[in-house]
């Protein structure tokens, strides 16, 4: 076997095999299990940093609180979405995508846990690009898709936490599917999804209709999501859509409306000069500068320490 | 108190005009009692990337010498330099895997990339990636941290503008945090190479 | 929700000067404001008011648990805490020196905190724990002190004053108050300095400290500490020691505040940023380097 196809020759050692690693779970346990030194009740001496025991220790990983949504139409599919990730009440990002590629004719939006989303759906979508390739069929099935993903959030019994609106057009028209984090999966001619999805199925159960055509369809997207944006606080930022149409077809509408806008009325505000710093403000105790490819120590270069033997 | 918490951290990255800086505080504590000022939490990686680690001590290193593994492996293999996006996926993968048992980290990537342009992402403990173009901020006094970034930032500062800035919202976020500060250290990357400066910052 | 009187009036700040409701005498506490009866009997159980539940010690302590020393994470009023004070007897008299940070969990509320209580002109007090709690009952133990002066013609010894107000933390036990304090003055028995805390706890000491920067004070303290030490000598020791302390505690910082108390009443000698301190020591230490 020559050592281009033998794995085991050159191999990473450290290289990932594949599949989730629970090498931190007993360790994490442990240190999450530790109840931090608590002070004696009453005493003044204490510092009042003690974990309090009723909230968990556990920091808290990003989520997308949105509105996501999905509306079959004539000739295709409308996907949309917001583009605020929240860290507990903190908005982590203002401007993030939600809608993901999954093969050329299909794209899924994410709610949920933003590291599963996103990884859920990537993982998704070179399982079916390699699909693809060993099947020789240009073509991917959207019901694949929602098989391949309901499958994977199912194995995890809802621990990999996406909520996902799956949209595509193949040989048999236009798909549209719902998947819940557990795995479980409905196709739909229109649903919404996160925690905006009350204020965006508002706009569509007054307004969808079967086969609209794309500017109604787009309409009503734009307008599901905007009312997510608005009337839900973990929802927010601008609205991004996508239309697949069943010719192939596909425009993505990055940003398409921009309702908090922000760069305008911030240069209606006065900047005060105070705000403008000037060189030698700061205190500076040391001062380096390393060439690119220079000599040079930089204080960020690595130090290693050597084993005690 | 969140395991995030337990020894205190603030990290800056910060995007100018040709040019991108990324700040940290020294402090190491544990909880409330500090142990050491003179802590790293800022890593280079290239001479045109650097990674900034907030969280759990333990992890920050672990990380540092996983990354740096990483790093030269890719070099050896390659031959050529890791750029800014690629390491961005390839540290939201490391940390993903660990997706049931993660690091209590969350990491800051600030570099030029390819054509000398700034490349600032952001992610959280399981590798939820944020990319920025103007400010990335993590550590215990984020919310200080992202007051004093969007009032001080503003579009193409240069690489002197660009370390007041950061050197001035670092300062003024510890100084209203107990789990950091104790000085800081900021790095200035620009095609022509890295300025590197401590800071002297409030020692309480 | 409340009685037919406001417990707390117009003006929130203006606790402590509310004229007693008559009316209420019969009346189960409501509400959740502070007031004082006509009779000034403030530091009996059930004058100041409590939470209309049937026990009342045991809400407070499960709703104000930061206030029983358990944290304040996870709870929607965080008070405000963290804390370096010291206080010690020698042959000039009695030193106090604090700092001045309050913090709610990791948040620096203020750097301007005033931890020494001027009690009256003979008598100094200092704030860890609460710092509500302390500023509301030792204002509360000023009056207490001026009724014995008005009633007895003369000043109420430190011994007395310190047990009157461990009888009023006594009184509370249990309640979630929080105060460790320590009270200082001159009295006809000389300098006196006593430790009280919301346990109701009071000790008679040479030196203390209190907070949660006081172990790293105890260790300049029990290094320097001498009876015999000059005036100039005792203040800097409680400079350093609470320079120490502010270095090494994040919850302690920014300004210490040195009394002086002196057969004459008490004085303020200073008010220095500790970070100056810093480097103060630091040029101190170059010095003694280089001269050795």
């Amino acid at each position: 076997m020559s050592e281009l196809t033998n794995p085991a020759i050159g191999a990473d050692p450290n290289a990932p095999s594949g599949g989730f690693s629970f090498d931190n779970v007993h360790r994490n346990a442990l240190l999450l299990q530790r109840q931090f030194p608590s002070p004696h009740s009453s005493d003044p001496n204490a510092s009042a940093n003690a974990n309090s025991g009723d909230r968990s220790i556990l920091p808290l990983a990003t989520k997308t609180g949105t509105t996501i949504v999905g509306v079959v139409y004539k000739d295709g599919i409308v996907l949309g979405a917001d583009t605020r990730s929240t860290n507990d009440t903190t908005v982590a990002d203002k401007n993030c995508e939600k809608i993901h590629y999954i093969a050329p004719n299909i794209y899924c939006c994410g709610a949920g846990t933003a590291a599963d989303t996103e990884k859920t759906t990537e993982l998704i979508s070179s399982q079916m690009e390699l699909l693809r390739l060993n099947t020789g069929d240009g073509q991917s099935r959207v019901v694949t898709a929602c098989t391949l993903l309901k499958r994977m959030l199912f194995r995890y019994q809802g621990y990999v936490s996406a909520a996902l609106v799956l949209g595509g057009c193949d040989l048999d028209g236009p798909h549209l599917y719902q998947i819940y984090p557990h795995g479980s999966t409905g196709k739909l001619p229109f649903t919404t999804m996160g925690s905006g999805s009350l204020a965006a199925m508002a706009i569509f159960e007054s307004d969808y209709r079967d086969d609209m055509d794309e500017v109604d369809a787009l309409r009503l997207v734009q307008r599901a999501i905007l009312a997510g944006i608005f009337n839900d606080l973990g929802s927010g930022s601008n609205v991004d859509t996508c239309v697949i149409r069943v010719d192939g077809t596909v425009t993505m509408g990055r940003n398409e409306i921009r309702p908090n806008e922000v760069g305008p009325l911030r240069d209606m505000v006065r900047r005060s000069d105070v705000l403008n710093m000037r060189e030698g403000t700061t205190a500076v105790l040391r001062s380096s500068f390393v060439g690119r490819s220079g000599v040079g120590v930089s204080m960020a270069d690595v130090t290693v320490t050597a084993m005690e033997t | 108190m969140s395991i995030l918490e337990y020894n205190g951290a603030a990290i800056i990255g910060m995007a100018g005009k040709d040019c991108v800086g990324i700040a940290s505080d020294n402090r190491l504590g544990i909880q409330y009692q500090t142990v050491a000022m003179d802590f790293k939490k800022i890593f280079k990686m290239n001479d045109r990337l650097f990674v900034g680690l907030a969280g759990l001590a333990t992890d920050v290193q672990t990380l540092d010498q996983l990354l740096r593994f990483r790093m030269s492996l890719y070099e050896l293999r390659e031959e050529r330099e890791m750029t800014p996006r690629v390491f961005t996926n390839l540290l939201s993968n490391m940390l993903y895997e660990k997706r049931f048992g993660p690091y209590f980290c969350e990491p800051i990537i600030a570099g030029l990339d390819e054509k000398g342009a700034p490349h600032l992402a952001t992610m959280d403990l399981i590798g939820a990636q944020a990319l920025a173009k103007d400010f990335v901020v993590a550590g215990t006094c984020e919310g200080n941290l992202y007051g004093m970034c969007e009032t001080l930032w503003k579009p193409d500062m240069d690489k002197e503008v660009l370390f007041e800035t950061l050197a001035q919202a670092l300062l003024a976020s510890v100084d209203r945090d107990a789990l950091s500060g104790w000085g800081g250290v900021v790095h200035i990357i620009t095609k022509e190479g890295v300025i590197s400066r401590e800071l002297k910052g409030r020692q309480d | 929700m409340f009685g037919s009187s406001l417990v707390i009036g117009d003006d929130i700040l203006d606790i402590g000067s509310h004229k007693f409701d008559a009316g209420r005498t019969d009346q189960r506490a409501i509400g959740s404001g502070a007031m004082i009866p006509a009779r000034l009997a403030l530091g009996e159980p059930g004058q100041f008011d409590v939470p209309d539940v049937p026990d009342p010690a045991h809400f407070c302590r499960n709703n104000f648990a930061s206030a029983c020393g358990n944290g304040d994470q996870g709870q929607s009023v965080k008070f405000a805490k963290g804390t370096t004070t010291l206080a010690f007897k020698f042959d000039g008299g009695i030193i106090v020196s604090v700092d001045s940070r309050s913090t709610m969990g990791a948040y620096i509320a203020s750097g301007t905190v005033k931890k020494v209580i001027e009690i009256n002109p003979f008598l100094l007090g200092t704030m860890a724990g609460g710092a509500a709690d302390c500023s509301f009952w030792e204002r509360n133990l000023g009056t207490q002190c001026r009724m014995y002066e008005l009633r007895n013609k003369k000043r109420i010894t430190v011994a007395a004053a310190s047990k009157l107000l461990a009888n009023t933390m006594n009184s509370y036990r249990g309640y979630g108050l929080s105060m460790g304090t320590m009270i200082t003055g001159w009295d006809g028995t000389g300098p006196q300095l006593y430790y009280v805390d919301n346990d109701g706890t009071r000790l008679h000491g040479r030196y203390f400290s209190v907070g949660s920067g006081s172990t790293y004070a105890y260790g300049v303290l029990d290094t320097y500490y001498r009876t015999d030490l000059t005036v100039d000598e005792a203040i800097d020791l409680g400079k350093r020691a609470i320079y120490h302390a502010c270095h090494r505690d994040a919850m302690s910082g920014s300004i210490n505040n040195l009394y002086h108390v002196t057969r004459d009443g008490w004085v303020k000698i200073h008010a220095i940023d500790v970070n100056d301190m810093h480097y103060e020591y630091l040029e101190e230490k170059r010095n003694a380097m280089a001269s050795s």
